[in-house]
């Protein structure tokens, strides 16, 4: 028993690690514009996953974004 | 019982940072061993944490989680993200950890391991993370709006324009100093060449794969790119194993200062989903996968420090940068301790993703301290080696002699004993051709670290591997550097530029902007070009015009913090800015005039300028060599005038900073705050990320 709970408190931390570095990269980033767009509208006229990424990387690069 | 319990806890914390800051402090003889520096820096972090920290978000800021943050407000999924307290620190971190917290202790070394280890472990609690923390807060007031902006808002008109401009100035400097510290790390160097130069078309294939493979599968693909990259690192080993290969790749200081200016053009000018987005994720990768590893070798090795805890350079005489202590030490560890640049970061980016009011205390305290702790690592392996070893990798042959043998004399006389057949050695043990003279302190940190990682995993067979890729981990990130700073280089000179002339504010119009990138990179590729032919090796000018114009942008920063504490009518706490700000603008003031008008000629740039002068007067110039001369002359008069124009805007900054706390002071103007109007959060208790009670 107290094995299977280790187990279970194992998985949920991984789980939460994996979800923060998905984050902190930027590769949930297009589900996250996703979840936050169907708030708002409903998701219509939402960007494709494509034009989301390039539009997202040309408006984080125009400003000081990594420093010395 | 509980907070008895926790008072003992806190208490024994605090004695073992003070104890240990002690020992450092007073320990002579025997070499001390590195635990002492991770003690005492962890330690004095987490009692500046828990108490400072909870002083300034408690009573200065008085942090309401109750009152909604820009990302909640605006939340589009875009640039307003309602991030993760943790996540966000480590995108926050990941965006202020550069190369200065490597470099500039690596050169500060030479006063010795104290003095730099003292500032960086107190200026980053009681000044850096100071500012990045009261930016940060201001900011999340404002909307997210940046430094400039806020300057603008809160002091003046005039004030803001001179952030800009301050922001452009160190831009260009910032710039064409880690460009310069790249080039000294790879000249005559075929493996290390090789290795960055292979990290070029590993990043337009991350492009590609990005774009139109799997959009913005990010983590897959740095992952990939990672492995490739260190495939990279291993196979210039066989590169510089082949005579024709190596020759391709071994170049000259001039060369690869143009090689880069070409590349920076490049890169500022291409689509960014092409080179600079997925450099950013390897190096962002890397960066962090390195820094960690580097503290766990760290605290497996425990390295001794060979250096002494003061040397003799502390009276200004140093073969790596002239200058005493004060204001040189101050100057040269900027980031680690305040960073000016920072205060970019804290306001714009980080502010736009932060959940609750409550969180910057973390983001903003926290990550700074976590920087200062990599400035500790970096000060630790760079006193882990023996100082003559140190000297010879960061002297320019101008002080120390020409030849292996002359210079090997020359830094034993010195007191730090040194034989021309060690350094040899060394090199061929590290896969170089040679380790003499390669200053700006990428080439002695990556001695320092494969020495730390060889002796965790690999021994000395595998020094070589250590050495570049440490080598190729900075390189990489000050590229990324390179190529982020052009660009946004490029948007400030077209915003400016707009302002003069129309179209050139026009952000998709390709002259536009293939002019202002050429602006931007003919700046930084000029003092660059300028610091690779300088014969006392561009370090010694360009790193301490660098820590000028990057702590005047920290005092920048705190004249905004200092305004806008005392309209809050904090002026009980007023100290918590007022000071840090008056010591960096009597360290930036000092440093400036010495650079200018200092009689020593390794110092003051006028003084070399008129030293040089005579030379040519005199007719000790050989007839070949005075065009080159006149050149390094104007040079010298260029930099003073730069270091000049800076000071003189800080000055009128601070007056007009000065003028308008008068007048609040006196009752003659009303304080108004510019902040966003208060919004109640709709957020309930415990929604996802906000973790209560956790001071």
């Amino acid at each position: 028993m107290p094995f299977e709970r280790a187990a279970k408190f194992a998985q949920r931390r991984l789980r939460r690690f994996w979800r923060g570095l998905r984050e902190w990269c930027g590769d949930s980033a297009y589900e996250r514009y996703l979840r936050a767009r169907g708030r708002q509208d409903a998701g219509r006229g939402a960007l494709s996953a494509e034009e989301f990424y390039v539009e997202q990387i040309n408006r984080r690069y125009s400003r000081p974004n990594r420093c010395c | 019982m509980k907070n008895a319990l926790k008072f003992v806890v806190w208490l024994s914390v605090g004695v073992a940072g003070a104890g240990a800051l002690g020992g450092i402090a007073l320990h002579r003889g025997e070499p001390l061993d590195a635990t002492w520096f991770v003690v005492a820096a962890v330690c004095c972090y987490m009692v500046a944490y828990r108490l400072y920290s909870a002083f300034l978000a408690a009573r200065l800021l008085a942090l309401d989680d109750a009152r909604a943050t820009p990302a909640e407000i605006h939340d589009d999924g875009r640039d307003f993200v309602p991030t993760n307290k943790w996540v966000l620190f480590g995108h926050h971190f990941a965006a202020i950890a550069g190369p200065g917290p490597l470099v500039g202790p690596t050169l500060a070394a030479q006063f010795g391991y104290l003095p730099g280890t003292l500032w960086l472990i107190g200026g980053a609690a009681l000044a850096g993370c100071v500012q990045d923390f009261i930016i940060l807060f201001c900011s999340i007031r404002r909307d997210g709006k940046t430094l400039g902006q806020m300057v603008r808002d809160e002091v003046s008109a005039r004030g803001g324009f001179i952030a800009q401009i301050a922001v452009l100035a160190i831009m260009v400097i910032l710039l064409a100093v880690v460009a310069l510290v790249v080039v000294n790390a790879l000249k005559s160097s075929p493996w290390g060449t090789f290795t960055l130069a292979a990290t070029i078309p590993i990043a337009l294939l991350l492009g590609v794969y990005l774009r139109f493979i799997r959009p913005g599968r990010v983590l897959e693909a740095s992952l990939f790119g990672v492995a490739l990259v260190l495939f990279a690192v291993v196979a210039g080993q066989w590169v510089a194993e082949s005579p024709s290969w190596a020759r391709a790749f071994t170049f000259s200081g001039v060369s690869l200062a143009f090689v880069i200016i070409a590349y920076g053009f490049a890169a500022a000018v291409l689509p960014v989903w092409l080179l600079l987005a997925p450099r950013d994720y390897l190096s962002a990768f890397i960066k962090t996968g390195a820094i960690f590893s580097l503290a766990a070798g760290i605290l497996f090795v425990r390295p001794h420090m060979m250096m002494p805890p003061l040397t003799r350079f502390i009276d200004g005489t140093g073969p790596v940068f002239a200058g005493k202590i004060f204001p040189f030490c101050f100057i040269t560890i900027a980031c680690g301790a305040i960073s000016g640049f920072h205060s970019l970061i804290s306001s714009g980016t980080t502010p736009k993703m932060i959940l609750r009011e409550s969180h910057a205390r973390l983001i903003g305290y926290g990550a700074m301290l976590l920087e200062s702790f990599v400035g500790v690592m970096a000060m630790v392996a760079a006193c882990a080696m023996p100082p003559g070893v140190y000297f010879a990798i960061n002297s320019p042959p101008s002080i120390v002699g020409a030849t292996p043998e002359i210079a090997a004399g020359t830094i034993s006389s010195w007191g730090y004993h040194l034989d021309a057949q060690t350094m040899a050695q060394l090199a061929h043990s590290v896969g170089e051709q040679t380790l003499w003279n390669r200053a700006g302190g990428a080439p002695s940190l990556a001695v320092g670290m494969a020495q730390i990682f060889s002796s965790t995993i690999g021994g000395e067979r595998l020094l070589s591997i250590w050495y570049h890729f440490a080598i190729m981990f900075e390189a990489l990130f000050i590229l990324t550097v390179l190529d982020a700073g052009t660009r946004v280089g490029r948007f400030m000179v077209q915003e400016l530029g707009g302002r003069v002339w129309k179209p050139l504010g026009r952000t998709g119009w390709m002259p536009g902007i293939l002019l202002s990138s050429a602006v931007i990179v003919g700046m930084w590729g000029y003092f660059l070009y300028q610091g690779v032919v300088d014969p006392l090796g561009g370090i010694n000018s360009l790193w301490p015009l660098f820590g000028i114009s990057n702590q005047l942008l920290a005092s920048v920063a705190l004249v905004l913090a200092t305004t806008i504490l005392l309209k809050m009518k904090r002026l009980r706490w007023i100290w918590v800015t007022l000071v840090p700000m008056a010591w960096l603008v009597a360290v930036t003031m000092t440093a400036s005039y010495q650079k200018i008008f200092d009689a020593s000629p390794n110092l003051g740039f006028l003084s070399k300028a008129d030293a040089l002068a005579a030379q040519i007067v005199a007719g000790q110039i050989p007839a070949a060599k005075i065009a080159e001369t006149y050149r390094l002359i104007f040079n010298q008069r260029l930099d003073a005038a730069v270091t000049g124009v800076l000071a003189v805007m800080i000055l009128v900054l601070l007056l007009e900073a000065l003028r308008q706390w008068y007048a609040i002071l006196s009752g003659r103007r009303e304080a108004v705050l510019q902040e966003a109007p208060y919004v109640r959060t709709q957020w309930a208790e415990g929604f996802p990320g906000t973790v209560h009670g956790d001071d």
